[in-house]
């Protein structure tokens, strides 16, 4: 069966087979053979020519987060666009550029106006948390469309804090 | 002995010092924000009270709210942890007229070793040797440029309130003098409501080496050795040892002898931590004296044997110390990692959020002082410290190796973490040869990034991602709405054979 993630933005795609407890997973012109054991709802264990590996997966919505090795892989189900396509995001249309927060946190002042002329990496919005200030910065040259936020406001990392439009 | 605490504050530090209570046995009273209902402090304390809105400033640093809640719940003393209120004279002066023991030194050493200027007075008159530099304020820009010349250039700036690097200043020529004053003034003002700055000479790549030490409130003192906090990024320790690799006995002892003399010319009780720099010659300077619980104790905790909470609490309610000074020996080597809710790959950024999945490492020679837990949110509005790491071994080598294989079996998932990092800091060349100064993280670390790891093992995460999809556990949770506890393996699922249509 072939399965389709984004990582980091890039899109991987594997075919994975099972034989019982055997597991054939064809990645590029690469495929690696494993015997499979679940550990637990989080946990699965496996055996590569011998190499014992754990591998440990949380969900998050359309988000795993898998760690093994000592190493965390951020995995998304699904291609990028696709997603972008069922969210109905536009940050991807030209010329438009939502602005939001780069963690969860409060937003301590909103530096600019709707309808502001802003010049690229002029100061938006302070967004604190975690006892630490982060000035969050244009992205482009252009001017406010619409805001979003106000001081004193809670935002996670996916809120839209501002929306811009890019001088033509 | 006490028979109840009120511990003010959260996270990894309350949970340590509710562990030395029941050692004890005495009953811990936790108190929380809105936004800590369900922290770890709260499950692990006896007792719990809720003393206002997320906001530290309307509760944890709400010193009216603290004191009239040990009154009314009858708690004799209060431990104040580190950061909030552990080093605020006017909250110990508070404690004292409401007759309530403060489990720190009293407000007089704590005013006195707060105030920077005046603690660099104290202890020039003492013979402890200070960084050249100023002991008075000066009137004007003027004046401070004389200063400058007679220390000579480059010079540091920083605040007399001050403390955690704020308001503190590299200043490499007389041009840069104004500029710098301004800055610095404006920053200690907003973070300690004072604007007063003094100048320092710059040590160049130093090293930090710090003393423990105990102070009982009779006059006897014992240090209890050192610790090597080096390894620092924005002025924040983040891996500290001991013992120090840069000491020899006789600079530990002669260096030991000068934290104790510290404590005594400022007339302190209780545990408290002098600050040295260290510089290329093996010359030492005093810092400062951090008039709490350090964040690294357990390190010292792990090689000297002594219980410093358990002594802390001990000292406060009127005990002798037992520990003699001769008696004291340093055994073994011992590390520890900080570990914070940071993004280390992208301006160490803060990565509030929930922890998805926590597994903490085990084995010989390690502890793990921690205050979260899987499931558990990471408020936006606290320090950004999770957990610490600690490990001791015989020798710094299998410290080191341990602490590597230790982080190697860390998951936290759901959030950045400081993990990764810290990792490439105990593998580093430098650092095993234990060529630690506070120049390390700039000097190797600067722009970090995390390197991409084998593609096998990225194959291999794709195909436990794949898995997961198939897994009825998954299917059955999302139909009843929860994502837990829930155990089916998929197996139960039936066999498929290659080639079948799914």
């Amino acid at each position: 069966m072939e399965y389709e993630f984004t990582l980091n933005g890039v899109p991987k795609t594997i075919m994975v087979e099972r034989k019982d407890e055997r597991i054939f997973v064809h990645h590029g012109d690469k495929t690696l053979e494993a015997e499979v054991r679940v550990i637990s709802a989080n946990a699965f264990s496996f055996l590569v020519g011998g190499r014992s590996c754990l591998v440990i997966v949380a969900r998050d919505k359309d988000k795993k987060h898998v760690w093994l090795n000592g190493r965390t892989y951020l995995i998304q189900s699904g291609r990028e666009e696709q997603r972008q396509a069922e969210r109905g995001d536009d940050r991807a249309q030209k010329g438009k550029s939502v602005v939001t927060a780069p963690m969860p946190g409060k937003v301590v002042k909103v530096c600019v106006a709707e309808k502001d002329a802003v010049r690229k990496n002029q100061t938006l919005a302070i967004v604190e948390a975690m006892k630490m200030e982060n000035e969050i910065k244009s992205p482009l040259e252009g001017f406010v469309k619409k805001i979003h936020v106000s001081a004193g406001d809670l935002v996670d990392s996916e809120k839209p804090l501002l929306e811009l439009e890019a001088k033509t | 002995m006490f028979k109840k605490i009120l511990i003010a504050n959260r996270g990894e530090i309350a949970c340590r010092i509710i562990w030395a209570c029941r050692e004890m046995g005495i009953v811990s009273l936790a108190v929380y924000s809105d936004a800590d209902r369900a922290g770890l402090h709260v499950q692990l304390a006896d007792e719990a009270v809720c003393i206002g809105p997320p906001s530290a400033v309307e509760s944890y640093l709400n010193m009216d709210r603290i004191i009239e809640t040990a009154q009314t719940s009858g708690a004799e003393a209060i431990h104040p942890g580190y950061g909030f209120l552990a080093e605020n004279p006017e909250f110990a002066r508070r404690c004292e007229s409401a007759g309530i023991v403060f489990i720190g030194p009293n407000s007089r050493a704590l005013e006195l070793v707060g105030d920077k200027i005046r603690a660099r007075q104290t202890m020039e008159k003492s013979g402890i040797p200070i960084i050249p530099g100023m002991n008075h304020v000066a009137a004007d820009t003027a004046e401070y440029t004389v200063e400058a010349r007679k220390i000579g250039y480059p010079v540091m700036i920083k605040a007399s309130a001050g403390g955690g690097g704020k308001g503190m200043r590299i200043v490499c020529s007389e041009e840069e003098l104004r500029p710098g004053l301004e800055a610095g003034q404006r920053e200690a003002k907003a973070a300690f409501g004072d604007e007063t700055v003094y100048l320092e000479k710059y040590i160049e790549d130093p090293r930090h080496v710090e003393f423990q030490v105990l102070a009982d409130n009779y006059g006897h003192i014992v240090h209890l050795f050192e610790r090597e906090c080096s390894i620092q990024r924005r002025h924040q320790k983040i891996v500290e040892e001991t013992p120090s690799p840069a000491l020899t006995p006789e600079l530990r002892l002669r260096m030991g002898e000068t934290a104790r003399k510290v404590l005594e010319v400022s007339g302190y009780n209780n545990a408290g931590t002098v600050e040295f720099l260290l510089d290329r010659n093996k010359k030492f300077y005093f810092l400062e004296v951090n008039a709490r619980l350090q964040v690294e104790h357990p390190v010292t905790e792990l090689t000297t044997g002594v219980d410093l909470v358990q002594q802390q609490i001990r000292i406060a309610a009127g005990e002798k110390l037992s520990l003699r000074q001769e008696d004291l020996v340093q055994r073994g080597h011992a590390v520890e990692c900080r570990i914070y809710a940071e993004d280390p790959g992208n301006s160490f950024l803060p990565s509030p959020g929930k922890i998805l999945y926590l597994r903490e490492p085990r084995g010989p020679g390690v502890r793990h002082d921690g205050g979260v837990y899987s499931g558990w949110e990471v408020p936006i509005y606290y320090d950004p410290i999770l957990a610490k790491l600690i490990v001791w071994a015989e020798t710094r080598d299998s410290a080191c190796a341990r602490m590597a294989a230790a982080l190697d079996d860390y998951v936290i998932l759901g959030i950045s973490t400081t993990i990764p990092f810290l990792k490439e800091v105990i593998a580093h060349q430098q650092f095993r040869e234990g060529k630690t100064t506070t120049g390390f993280i700039k000097s190797f670390f600067e722009n970090w990034r995390e390197k991409e790891g084998p593609e096998e093992w990225l194959t291999l995460a794709l195909a436990a991602a794949a898995l997961d999809e198939l897994s009825p556990f998954q299917k059955v949770a999302k139909a009843a709405g929860t994502e837990e506890a829930v155990h089916s393996p998929w197996q139960l699922l039936g066999r498929w054979r290659i080639g079948e249509k799914t």
